[in-house]
């Protein structure tokens, strides 16, 4: 069982943003769909350390991320 | 970028690793990336084991796409957390002995100027504060003393962090640490005002709080290295373990300490500054 970041993708696709993918700290994680024009995790490389959600619902007051727990097979 | 030196022999396709086949069809070459296309393409730096949250990590990951020529590029670390993601780059990595980075690349760029006397190769030293400022002093010294033409990134944690705790000459004065009990007794050292001393051509000193800028910082100082004389980034990229820092609390404790003592600056010589007049205003080559 682990955290990982889940984006609420209807929500997110509202804002046109991209500023929680500008600011993870690691590489091909926090992706952007350019045509749905939405954030979203790829969870096997995530390591959960909520830097995304600081960037989207502390600055930015849009609340389009959660830390979810995951098992094994998720 | 020029130069397709990542493909596939034709039949081999299905036999790669998934990530090199994407770094293949989705990675920067053959084509200039900018930061903000960021999560758009396939990175050139992997999966590593830097910590969770780690700044150090997250301005690893602006330094592979900001860099102006990552395919000739080489890139000098040495023991330390940066180069657990360094050396899980798409870009050559040199390991030099803890204290030698800057001597290494010295030897280094001198020599890959007389082997490619029409090319221009980038090296780049990316190391810690305990690396470049305390065990490789002298070496980084004589380096921009000797006014060698490589970019010298310094990625400041304020203590040694991969050995667990002891304080370096970049911690600040009274910290107390793991390994520094009775807190620090000295003051953080001025490395910035040092480069400018030693010979530095472009100086700069930021926190990872705007990824277009340290983007833009680097590549700058990328550029007055190939033309001019040693340069030199003085980073904030905190250690949330040694430093206690809650990971979701990390960017926040970066725009703190921007506001306090790590704000924006840039320092050029005047030839570097009516450099980067001419070629910003030919093309957008350096904007990012
Ligand atoms: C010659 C030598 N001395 C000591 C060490 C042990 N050592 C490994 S990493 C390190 C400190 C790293 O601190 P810093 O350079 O600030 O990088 P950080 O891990 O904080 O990023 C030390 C002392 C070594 N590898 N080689
Ligand atoms: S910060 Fe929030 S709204 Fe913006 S892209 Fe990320 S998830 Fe979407
Ligand atoms: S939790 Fe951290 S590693 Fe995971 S997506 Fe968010 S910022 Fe990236
Ligand atoms: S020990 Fe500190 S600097 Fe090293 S990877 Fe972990 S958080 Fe980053």
């Amino acid at each position: 069982m682990y955290y990982v970041a889940e984006v609420n993708e209807s929500e997110c696709a509202k804002y046109n943003c991209k500023q929680c993918v500008l600011f993870c700290p690691e590489p091909n994680t926090l992706m952007y769909h350019s045509t749905k024009h939405t954030a979203w995790v790829n969870y096997s490389r995530c390591k959960g350390c909520a830097i995304c959600v600081y960037v989207c619902s502390d600055l930015l007051k849009r609340n389009c991320i959660q830390m979810v727990m995951m098992t094994a097979g998720d | 970028m020029g130069l397709e030196y990542v493909r596939i022999s034709p039949g081999f396709e299905r036999y790669m690793p998934k990530d090199y086949v994407d770094l293949v069809n989705y990675g920067p070459f053959g084509r200039q990336v900018d930061v903000q296309q960021l999560g758009q393409f396939k990175e050139l730096v992997e999966e590593h084991p830097m910590c969770a949250g780690c700044f150090m990590a997250y301005f690893i990951r602006i330094f592979y796409a900001a860099l102006p020529n990552p395919e000739d590029t080489i890139v000098i670390g040495t023991a330390g957390c940066a180069r657990l993601a360094l050396s899980q780059a798409a870009v050559p990595f040199v390991y030099g002995n803890y204290g030698d980075t800057n001597a290494v690349a010295s030897g280094l760029k001198r020599a890959l100027t007389i082997r490619f006397p029409d090319k221009v190769k980038d090296v780049v030293v990316i190391a810690g504060d305990g690396g470049l400022i305390d065990i490789g002093f002298g070496m980084t010294m004589h380096s921009w003393f000797r006014r060698e033409k490589f970019t010298t990134i310094m990625v400041d944690n304020e203590v040694y962090g991969n050995t667990g705790g002891q304080e370096s000459g970049m911690s600040p004065k009274g910290v107390q640490l793991k390994m520094a009990p009775k807190g620090k007794q000295f003051d953080k050292i001025n490395a910035v005002e040092l480069a400018k001393v030693a010979g530095c051509v472009y100086v700069a000193k930021l926190a990872p709080t705007n990824p277009k800028r340290i983007a833009r910082t680097i590549r700058r100082a990328i550029l007055a290295a190939r033309h001019f004389g040693p340069t030199f980034i003085h980073a904030y990229t905190s250690c949330n373990i040694e430093y206690s820092i809650p990971t979701d609390k990390v960017l926040e404790d970066a725009r703190k300490r921007e506001k306090q003592d790590f704000a924006f600056y840039e320092w050029m010589t005047d030839e570097v500054r009516e450099y980067f007049e001419e070629i910003e205003k030919q093309s957008q080559e350096v904007k990012v």
